[in-house]
């Protein structure tokens, strides 16, 4: 197990380097040029040059990531005299757009994303997961063609059209909820629960149909298995074979596409958050993307990648714990 | 990934026999041939769209000052947002361009963009994937190691940032290679896992015995076996494709104005879904109708081609 | 100053002349000619506000800099010189025409000049003070029109470089030199030396470059997610692109400050929202929303829903920017160095078109002139006559004298947001035979890549607004030849440069009585219009809908129509909410 889990960090930590290379290499390649768009209206030469020289523009691609690299574990101090900033473990750099340290930035906007996820993560197992067993022990009832004619439908509708149709019924006609307006759930749980309560919907119709699908179809498979013919022959209670021994392997597919699917929602939230106007991550990332500031760029896009791979990683390591046969 | 089949179909499409009971199978399957009716109409529409254009009247940039109130924020006038013998499907509000025209133009980009980076992918994917497999050893190992490392870019994100700091290109060129790029380590999974278990088939083994190069066997022995998994994982990759580039167009950094894609159709008519519902349905229906066709489509080829990884 | 075309502008609109007089299309327009979205022009709607309450604003977005070294957009001077530091002088809180005449803010007075106006000195009013309760100085004064020099403080306005002594080279206090041209003779006691006269000084230090910071407090580039107030409020909390909270400054005196009249006991910013969402919160201002006003103007597409609604009409004003959105053509290189072809574009643009695609005759008005109406007096003449919605047969016979019957095929230049006007104008253009390819560029690179001159497109739709009431901050900065840079070019688009203009330029600029120079600057606005380096197009309004609960509010003139944060605040303080 622990050889295992220290081949499977290394590996997480050489994707994250080769994803930093990449981004670093799209953005400071190509021809963009943050000093010209920070120096703004009526920028002279001379200025644009000691601007450039002050982002440490002027120094070579390699050097500059070099210095990105060792930055983030040993800190870095920038610029010099009066405004010199340190920028501590771990260094991300600072914002061009309004010098906060990028890593403060991330951690300020990962709560908002967070929320998104971890809720409508919830509501879509829940409905998913009940809607796919249901149909799945129904099989082939009127109640599982509905609920899969139903999931295949919900699977296509755009999600552009489910949140503004939400947005209508919910919020423009019933009044029954606020526009989204992020709040923090520290601050008033009632109202961040409330204001979030449509982006998670929104996910979730898509989501649960995703799952419906997948846990049905991955259900009837594991009932059909040998073992389980064996435990109902012992004279089990069909509800202890469902629960103890169908839905514990049956659920091993799900939760692969579960882990990707968290770990990928960061990367996701662009979408959503754009729809909805939350400052979380995605929108972070999109600001930062109009204005050229390439910090923050490099800061949400290895977070996303963290997030995909970590998730991945505990994807494999949950396996050991729910399905038995498998070992490290 | 959950579609990596641990088995081959009993027998492989060699003669006529088993594909023509694939087809007598879906010709049973009321879905498929109304999925089909629907891409192909969609198709139709798609490579038709000047013609079907010019029926209509409008070239899909042809604004129409007369078709819309300047004085409401460019509300097209007429009932279900200007519907009328001129404009079949109504107008786009604001610059009062053919919605008819616009949505037929739409379907030809945003299809073009979908299938292209589909094709790319899956040749990719698949050339990558029966490499990985029937090689094994340092080739499976770089490619997996490449695989698992494009999967783990967070590929959204990415798309974004290279289409927004990409200029004077061919949008749709660009579109298309990068939705591609980030696409292929799917399929390239299912492959391998599929070609790993035909490699060691016995009529793989004679055929290699025999003395046919690793090319003759590839393409004569294993790649007619993932034929089957690579068209049903096909036909269910589109609509990925579709969807994605709607949300590259939802996010202001696909085609350049004034062509249509669907996606960009849907993005700007957000804004007026209260206002105008029908500029926002249009597309959306579209957008759904293709998607869900592919689904339905790809359901039952993967039911009938590769029953034994018939899942989600 | 460059219209910005932030993301903030992809929104906006705003104008010049009467709808009455600007050409329609449509057979339905509004009885009497008057535009309803302009009919509190000149008024401040909701009555005067009760003391108290929380004034929420809703934003979509951050703002692009708060440190008064470095802010240089009109919504955020507005709102930092309003409510969180004061500058030396400033604009009087008052809607319409009012709103561009300077009243003293730091200053006892307007300044006084020295015979040749090369020398400026300001007195600061006793009993001035920061949130800590240490008093303003002339030397904090001093020291952040210093720091707007430095390389790590860029962004902001550039007057104090273009006019003070000896700034050549200056690189800010952080390398511990000064400026010899500002003196402080007591702490009270402000002279600028200047390198050549300049009548309209006091102008400029309405920018916030005239703001004090105190050297203790100065932080560099992150001052800006913390300035230091000297004004009503000061900050509790800034989470950039989130939420910001504005809580009282306890020691700013009203005595000493007869523009802000800080009603709101607090003020709550919170960004990141989506821009139609907020256009409709503040339409059915229900609840906490009745108590908010919008930080961009509104959508056009919203229009539809604000426009016809009586009781919505009531909380909509829509001041103009001043701001004349052009098409700007490369005079420098064929084939636009050819007039004839130049008048062919003049002739061809539909304004109508972009009249519509901008959000329609309520948020905008057709440009007949450079100028914007307010610099004429209050309406532009109309010296070419061209039809609104354009001449194809004029254009193509034009192209057809340039001998180009053929037509022609160039690219154009827009930022993001101008999208739709730009869509509008292809469209056009393509009737006579000119066929555009439409470059679209983010906002942020926007100016940097139509600046190079070398390499850009031959079209570039972009605008100018005068940073006061003068033809001399308009005409100069678009069409003096002398301003055009090979690298960061910024005004003169049109690289224009043409002799008897210039000379004409510095005739007028020469000239000691105001009313004579601003007639000058009329008749030589029409005088370039012929010679057509550019088509103006439209100006836009800044419509913003108030929520119900709002009063005191009104666009300002000087600050592109923004809501002026000086007077805005609540009918019933208890009915608002954080």
């Amino acid at each position: 197990m622990i050889p295992y889990l220290g081949r499977r960090l290394l590996a997480v930590a050489s994707v994250l380097v080769a994803v930093a290379a990449v981004t670093f290499t799209i953005f400071y390649v190509l021809p963009s040029d943050p000093a010209a768009a920070a120096c703004g209206k009526s920028c002279s030469v001379e200025r644009l040059a000691a601007i450039r020289a002050h982002m440490g523009l002027d120094q070579p691609l390699w050097r500059q990531f070099a210095d990105f690299v060792t930055g983030i574990f040993t800190g870095r101090t920038m610029g010099s005299g009066r405004y010199a900033l340190h920028c501590a473990f771990p260094c991300l750099g600072y914002s061009y757009e309004n010098s906060e340290a990028v890593w403060d930035l991330l951690m300020d906007r990962l709560p908002v994303s967070a929320s998104l996820a971890l809720g409508a993560a919830v509501l879509w197992l829940v409905l998913g997961l009940g809607a796919g067993v249901t149909a799945a022990l129904r099989k082939d009832t009127l109640t599982d063609r509905a609920l899969m004619t139903g999931a295949v439908a919900a699977a296509s509708l755009p999600v552009y059209f489910t949140s503004m149709m939400l947005i209508y019924g919910l919020v423009r006609t019933a009044g029954l909820l606020a526009y989204p307006q992020y709040v923090p759930l520290t601050g008033d749980p009632v109202r961040w629960a409330s204001n979030l309560l449509l982006p998670w919907l929104a996910l979730a119709v898509l989501y649960a149909a995703m799952y419906a699908r997948q846990s049905r179809s991955s259900m009837i498979e594991t009932m059909a298995e040998p073992y389980i013919r064996t435990a109902r022959a012992k004279g089990l209670p069909r509800r202890t074979v469902v629960v103890k021994h169908g839905l514990r392997a049956g659920m091993t597919p799900v939760l692969t596409l579960f882990g990707m699917d968290l770990g990928g929602l960061l990367a996701g939230a662009v979408i959503t958050e754009s729809i909805f106007g939350l400052p979380g991550i995605g929108r972070l990332f999109y600001g930062a993307l109009s204005t050229g500031d390439q910090p923050v760029i490099l800061g949400v896009t290895l977070l996303a990648a963290a997030f995909i791979v970590v998730a991945n990683l505990a994807v494999d390591l949950l396996y050991a714990v729910v399905d038995p046969r498998v070992r490290y | 990934m959950t579609t990596a089949p641990a088995a081959a179909p009993a027998e492989t499409p060699s003669g006529s026999g088993p594909w023509r009971l694939a087809r007598a199978e879906l010709r049973r399957r009321t879905s498929v041939k109304v999925s089909l009716a629907v891409v192909a109409l969609f198709l139709l529409m798609a490579a038709g769209a000047p013609l079907l254009s010019s029926l209509g009247g409008h070239a899909p940039d042809a604004f129409d000052k007369t078709a819309v109130d300047p004085y409401l924020g460019g509300r097209p006038l007429g009932p279900l947002g200007g519907v009328s013998p001129r404009h079949w499907l109504g107008v786009e509000p604001v610059t009062g361009r053919d919605l008819f025209a616009r949505v037929v133009h739409g379907a030809q980009v945003s299809l073009l963009i979908a299938l292209t980076a589909t094709a790319i992918v899956v040749a990719v994917g698949t050339a990558a994937g029966i490499a990985a497999g029937y090689f094994g050893g340092r080739t499976d190992a770089v490619l997996s190691r490449l695989m698992d490392l494009t999967m783990s870019f967070p590929s959204l994100i990415f798309m974004i940032a290279m289409l927004s700091v990409a200029r004077d290109v061919n949008r749709i060129v660009l579109m298309t290679a990068v939705i591609g790029l980030f696409g292929w380590p799917g399929i390239a999974r299912v492959v391998r896992g599929q070609t790993l278990s035909l490699k060691h088939r016995e009529y793989v083994d004679a055929a290699r015995l025999a003395g046919a190069g690793p090319w003759r066997v590839l393409t004569r022995a294993v790649l007619p076996g993932v034929t089957g998994p690579v068209i049903a994982y096909t036909t269910l990759l589109v609509p990925g494709m579709i969807a994605t580039e709607a949300a590259l167009s939802y996010l202001g950094v696909g085609v350049r104005p004034p062509t249509p894609s669907w996606g960009q159709m849907i993005a700007e008519s957000v804004a007026f879904y209260d206002t105008d519902p029908m500029y926002f349905v249009i597309p959306s229906t579209c957008l759904f109708l293709t998607v869900l066709a592919f689904t339905l489509l790809g359901d039952a080829l993967r039911d009938v081609l590769d029953p034994r990884s018939a899942r989600a | 100053m460059n219209k910005r075309t932030g993301t903030t502008l992809a929104a906006v609109t705003a104008a010049a002349i009467a709808l009455g007089s600007a050409g329609c299309s449509g057979d339905q327009q509004p009885a009497g000619g008057k535009n309803p979205a302009a009919v509190h022009e000149g008024e401040a709607i909701g009555g005067t506000p009760q003391k108290g309450g929380t004034l929420t604003v809703l934003s979509n977005q951050d703002f692009t800099h708060l440190d008064p070294a470095r802010s240089w957009v009109m919504n955020d001077m507005d709102f930092g010189t309003r409510l969180l530091y004061r500058t030396l002088v400033t604009y009087k809180a008052a809607p319409g025409k009012q709103g561009s005449q300077l009243t003293p803010d730091l200053a006892t007075d307007l300044g006084t000049p020295s015979a040749d106006a090369r020398t400026w000195t300001f007195h600061l009013k006793p009993g001035v003070k920061y949130e800590d309760g240490s008093p303003v100085t002339a030397q904090d004064v001093k020291y952040n029109v210093e720091r707007s020099f430095s390389p790590d403080l860029p962004g902001g306005a550039d007057y104090a470089a273009r006019y003070l002594a000896g700034a050549e080279g200056y690189r800010g206090p952080a390398e511990g030199k000064h400026l010899d041209s500002v003196r402080t003779p007591d702490d009270r006691t402000i002279v600028f030396a200047l390198r050549k006269p300049f009548a309209e000084f006091p102008y400029a230090t309405v920018m916030p470059t005239f703001a004090p910071v105190p050297q203790a407090q100065d932080k560099g580039p992150q001052y800006d997610n913390r300035p230091f107030s000297s004004g009503p409020y000061k900050i509790e909390s800034y989470a950039r692109g989130k939420k910001l909270v504005l809580v009282r400054n306890e020691h700013w005196s009203p005595a000493t400050d007869d523009v802000r009249k800080a009603y709101p006991d607090r003020l709550v910013v919170v960004m990141g929202l989506k821009a139609n969402q907020i256009d409709d919160r503040l339409t059915a201002s229900r609840g906490a929303d009745a108590s908010a006003v919008s930080w961009g103007a509104l959508r056009p597409e919203s229009g539809a829903k604000v426009l016809p609604d009586a009781e919505v009409r009531k909380r909509l004003i829509a001041e103009s920017t001043n701001c004349t959105d052009m098409v700007q053509m490369h005079t420098g290189r064929a084939p636009f160095d050819d007039v004839r072809v130049r008048r062919a574009v003049q002739y061809a643009l539909d304004r109508d078109a972009v009249l519509t695609a901008s959000g329609g005759p309520a948020f905008n008005d057709l440009s007949t002139a450079y100028m914007p109406a307010s610099l004429f007096g209050g309406k532009q003449p109309d010296t070419l006559g061209i039809p609104v919605t354009g001449d194809a047969e004029k254009a193509k016979q034009l192209l057809r004298e340039a001998g180009k019957p053929d037509g022609l095929a160039t690219r154009m230049t827009v930022s993001t947001g101008d999208k739709g006007r730009a869509e509008a104008i292809q469209q056009s253009l393509a009737e006579a035979g000119i066929k555009v390819t439409i470059e679209t560029v983010d906002p942020s690179a926007f100016y940097a890549t139509i600046g190079d001159t070398g390499n850009r497109t031959d079209l570039v739709y972009t605008g100018w607004c005068p940073d006061y009431p003068s033809g001399s901050t308009f005409l100069p900065f678009v069409f003096d030849g002398r301003f055009i840079k090979e690298k960061g070019n910024s005004g003169n688009h049109s690289l224009f440069r043409d002799d008897a203009t210039m000379k004409r330029m510095d005739e007028i600029a020469a000239m000691t009585d105001t009313g004579e120079a601003a007639r000058a600057w009329q008749q030589l606005d029409g005088e370039i219009l012929a010679k057509a380096p550019a088509v103006p197009v439209l100006v836009r309004r800044w419509p913003l809908v108030l929520g119900s609960n709002i009063a005191g509010a009104y666009g300002h003139t000087s600050f592109g129509g923004q809501l002026d944060y000086a007077t805005a605040g609540l009918k019933d303080p208890a009915k608002s909410r954080d």
